[in-house]
């Protein structure tokens, strides 16, 4: 297990991107939705 | 949340345990400098991403040539999209990679040459997207354009990087053709490819189902 503080922050950051990609991509799913469902 | 979307939480969690898996399960590999042989974790999905969706292109470029139609044309125009997108993805990542361990971001070495080529061959294909205002001739030289693009990708991607002698790490299968990597790195880089061919199909999807959309107005529109 590597203890080293900087890896922590290089995950956080990580899991920070992978967070804002995932909304994203959550909100895009109901944008498409939406507009299928006034199609 | 429905049955249908119960997928998408699942990649969503399965990514973030990827993500930690990375970095506080993987052991660290020898002969890096720190830490920073973890970003294969990252570096290896985000290029397998990248052929996986060029071959995606030229599936629905070669689709479109028989059929010529026009969701067929949007299908190759969004994997060829995403796969500059995971292409660009791996050569920042590669990079990054370059300058902790070799001291400077680009090298001149022959993956990053390789890497940069297929950039422009894929950049050129949207360029010739934009410079055709008629969208049947645009689909079609688009098409053509991408089944030429896509004979370039093997020999870019597989061929140069093992001809000639390289900075870059063995692959992970490397030419005696035996798997060289610690097994929970492998655990974790195998998990990781599975993450990143499911965001790319979820963003595929995404892209197609918009497209199908558009095309369904403009046709009401015409009619």
């Amino acid at each position: 297990m590597p203890a080293a503080e900087s890896l922590v922050w290089v995950a956080a950051v990580t899991i920070v991107i992978w967070a804002g990609v995932f909304v994203y991509c959550l909100g895009l799913d109901r944008r498409v939705r939406n507009l299928e469902d006034g199609e | 949340m429905t049955k249908k979307s119960v997928w998408k939480w699942v990649l969503g969690a399965w990514l973030l345990v990827v993500i930690w898996a990375a970095f506080f399960y993987a052991p660290s590999a020898k002969g890096f400098k720190g830490e920073s042989a973890r970003i294969v974790f990252f570096h290896v999905p985000q290029a397998w991403v990248a052929v996986l969706a060029f071959c995606v292109n030229l599936i629905a470029s070669i689709r479109y040539m028989r059929g010529h139609d026009p969701l067929d044309d949007a299908r190759a125009a969004t994997a060829a999209r995403l796969g500059l997108v995971f292409s660009v993805l791996a050569t920042v990542t590669g990079s990054l990679f370059a300058r902790v361990m070799w001291g400077s971001f680009w090298n001149w070495d022959p993956r990053e040459v390789s890497i940069a080529i297929l950039l422009l061959i894929y950049a050129a294909y949207f360029a010739l997207r934009e410079a055709v205002p008629d969208e049947e001739r645009r689909a079609s030289l688009s098409a053509a354009y991408a089944v030429l693009a896509f004979v370039t990708m093997p020999f870019l991607v597989f061929v140069v990087p093992r001809i000639y002698w390289s900075l870059h790490p063995d692959t992970i299968i490397n030419v005696r053709g035996s798997l060289d990597m610690e097994s929970r790195m492998f655990q974790v880089l195998m998990g990781s490819l599975v993450g990143f061919t499911g965001l790319f199909f979820w963003l595929y999807t995404l892209d197609v189902r918009l497209a199908r959309v558009r095309l369904a107005r403009r046709r009401r529109e015409e009619s």
